[in-house]
């Protein structure tokens, strides 16, 4: 017979294992809405399954990373600042080191150790006006590699902080620096130059539109530095003349362009006035856009980013809403599939003209159209959506 | 008496894990006193509105927030957000109007000022009480929250995804999170386009109104955003993440909703599709400045109420 005492222990550990497993059952129910991003270099699965040709630069957590042959390394330590970054001549970056009150762009090797710094936008510490440091964003270099452009606010009026283009010298300061953009006030500016090689300026240029209502984004370019709009305050600039000219309609609300490596082809993103964003292209003259084509339009897309061979399109964007933006992949073949095959013709028979109908080749039935979808280069990240990425051969 | 046993301490087990869920619904939640007889507005800027009959299983929530650092004492806070949101499970549908949080009014407590003030002078059921009889429409809850609040809760669902408006410059942003001198002025870049916000940035986001020409008005429509955002993320949480955000609202929400109710909000919020989602700021017409040193919105009213009858049935 069992003792009472046995049956005692019996059930109190019954108890404790039940309300133990209780309590670490509902713990392990949790979802992993709060899960922090994984380092790319831990991240698992490795993205190994498909390579892009080349290095891929971009940034998380204020660390810069590359990816090549399908793996991650990490060029910068974690939570440095780093982010925003451009090519630089000989495989070297331009980089944007954000701190709380200013931020400078450096020149890194593609180890991440600092070459050189271009910007010097901090004032001694004992002033405490923080409205005497500044910002510097979106670096690029100019085609000739001589200047660097990039979006700087200055001139700033009290509360009016809007970003305007500029371009520097070299290793020369903003006072040798030359003002591209006319931004209006009140907007947060002009931000992500992309300088041509004809000498023309094209970038991201925020104003309330025609009717004053609200703010839109629209893609901007100008051949030269643009003309003052000679006082008084304008809720949209004048388009054309010594102003600049609008690429895209206010209403499109289009940013981040980006020119293909043959120089006719622009991608850039579109959301519409919603809350998601669409990769859209469209042909590129060297002045002109031409009509717009959406090639992704279900997905938060940012920084699309073109592949140096053309092989196709790099761009950000969450694999889920609200949980962090990946790297994914579109392959050239989904916006500029292959021509199709040519229709077959009568072939002559021989030996002379028939009596009868002349027979018509048959319709051999048409192959269904193969949907290229864009690949998913990673899992679990929380890439910087507003960091630029730098794709180098 | 085995299988009694297992079920008492499997249920203690669970009461353990919602524990501090509890314990924080029992803290934030207020019995909201609405003061009655509503005092009859001073003069004529009042509006001449009556509550419309109310649409069966729909409620109105009041959001407020709330600059709550050390520079203020107490619960004596302006509420620089006013949004009322109407859901409606029927049709699910959800409106979002965006009180100017300047708006020159009867307040409840007496007298007119800006509408910002009446939660400072009596709390929740003054604003809610102002609100109900400038508007003529009624509030079946509030849920106030603070600076820290709305940070620690995104932070608790994993951070936002959010296309922002454009990019927001702010050299006199206050910094006044956390501790220090609360005077201090920060200097704050969010940059534009898709992004995912922490709820620091995202703060920042939603709070700064000097670089915009709209001000207060371009403010409220990227809170509206913000509120977008989180609805996306609501879809996603669990019953087994509330004690965690329960310990991230620790001390900086405020509500009158029952848990029951905040159950049942939470997974229709996650599943309304964002085409059914109105939203309104009250810009001109609707209102306009007073052109006066105190820097107040007037409102129209004429234009405002068949607005909101229109919107809040």
């Amino acid at each position: 017979m069992i003792s009472r005492a046995l049956v005692a222990a019996g059930l109190a550990v019954l108890k404790v294992v039940s309300s133990v497993g209780t309590y670490a059952y509902l713990g392990s129910r949790k979802s992993k809405v709060a899960a922090p991003p994984q380092n790319p270099t831990a991240a698992t699965p490795s993205p190994t399954a498909f390579n892009l040709p080349g290095t891929l630069f971009m940034t998380q957590a204020g660390a810069i990373y590359s990816f090549s042959a399908g793996r991650f390394h990490q060029v910068t330590p974690l939570n440095s600042g780093w982010t925003q970054l451009a090519p630089y001549p000989g495989g070297r970056l331009l980089a944007v080191k954000r701190s709380l009150m200013y931020s400078d762009v450096y020149v890194l090797n593609r180890l991440g150790r600092v070459l050189r710094k271009l910007t010097n936008n901090n004032v001694a510490p004992r002033n405490y006006d923080p409205a005497a440091r500044h910002w510097s964003f979106y670096p690029r270099l100019s085609a000739n590699s001589k200047n660097l452009f990039m979006s700087y606010d200055k001139p700033k009026f009290g509360f009016d902080v809007p970003m305007s283009i500029w371009s520097v010298p070299l290793g020369g300061t903003i006072n040798q620096g030359r003002l591209w953009s006319v931004a209006i006030d009140y907007t947060g500016g002009d931000i992500q130059p992309l300088p041509l090689r004809s000498g023309g300026l094209v970038y991201t240029k925020y104003s309330y539109g025609p009717d004053c209502s609200g703010l839109e984004s629209q893609v901007w370019y100008t051949a030269q530095p643009e003309q003052s709009y000679g006082g008084g305050r304008v809720c949209a600039p004048p388009d054309g003349g010594n102003h600049g000219r609008a690429l895209t309609l206010p209403n499109e609300g289009c940013q981040q362009p980006s020119l293909s490596p043959d120089g006719r082809s622009m991608a850039m993103i579109c959301n519409y006035r919603t809350q998601v964003s669409y990769l859209n292209l469209a042909s590129w003259t060297g002045s002109r856009l031409g009509p717009r084509r959406t090639v992704i339009k279900n997905q938060l897309v940012a920084q699309p980013t073109w592949a140096p061979d053309g092989s196709g399109i790099a761009y950000l964007a969450p694999s889920v809403m609200g949980q962090g933006f990946q790297l994914w992949f579109l392959p050239k073949a989904a916006y500029a599939p292959p021509a199709p095959s040519p229709v077959p013709v009568p072939t002559p028979t021989p030996g002379g003209p028939v009596n009868g109908p002349v027979p018509s080749p048959s319709a051999s039935p048409t192959p269904a159209p193969v949907v290229i979808k864009p690949i998913q280069m990673t899992n679990d990240l929380g890439l910087d959506a507003t960091s630029p990425i730098v794709w180098i051969p | 008496m085995a299988v009694i046993a297992v079920a008492l301490s499997s249920a203690a087990g669970g009461f353990a894990y919602f524990l501090p869920a509890i314990q924080e619904a029992y803290d934030a939640t207020n019995v909201v006193d609405i003061p009655s007889p509503t005092p009859t507005p001073l003069n004529s800027i009042g509006p001449t509105a009556k509550p419309s009959p109310r649409t069966p299983g729909a409620f109105t929530v009041l959001l407020l927030g709330s600059d709550n650092d050390t520079k203020f004492i107490g619960d004596q806070v302006l509420t620089q957000s006013m949004i009322l949101v109407r859901f409606n499970p029927s049709t699910k549908k959800v409106v979002m109007l965006s009180i100017p949080r300047d708006l020159w009014v009867p307040l409840s407590v007496g007298g007119i000022g800006k509408i910002d003030g009446a939660y400072s002078y009596g709390g929740a059921g003054a604003a809610i009480a102002t609100v109900e009889n400038n508007f003529g429409i009624h509030i079946d809850a509030y849920i106030w929250i603070g600076l820290a609040g709305l940070v620690n809760v995104i932070n608790a669902i994993g951070g936002i995804d959010v296309v922002t408006t454009a990019p927001v410059f702010d050299d006199f942003y206050p910094y006044d999170v956390g501790p220090g001198n609360p005077y201090r002025y920060l200097r704050v870049a969010v940059m534009a386009g898709p992004q995912h916000l922490d709820g620091t940035h995202a703060l920042e986001y939603v709070r700064s109104r000097h670089n915009d020409l709209q001000s207060d008005f371009g403010r409220s429509a990227r809170q509206q955003q913000v509120l977008l955002a989180l609805r996306a993320k609501a879809a996603a949480i669990s019953a087994a993440d509330v004690p965690q955000l329960a310990a991230a609202m620790k001390g900086q929400i405020k509500t009158n909703m029952s848990l029951s109710r905040i159950a049942a909000l939470l997974p229709l919020a996650g599943s309304i599709d964002i085409r059914n989602i109105q939203q309104v700021v009250l810009l001109p017409p609707y209102t306009h400045g007073c052109g006066c040193p105190q820097g107040y919105v007037v409102p129209v009213w004429g234009a405002i109420l068949p607005l909101v009858h229109q919107y809040f049935p």
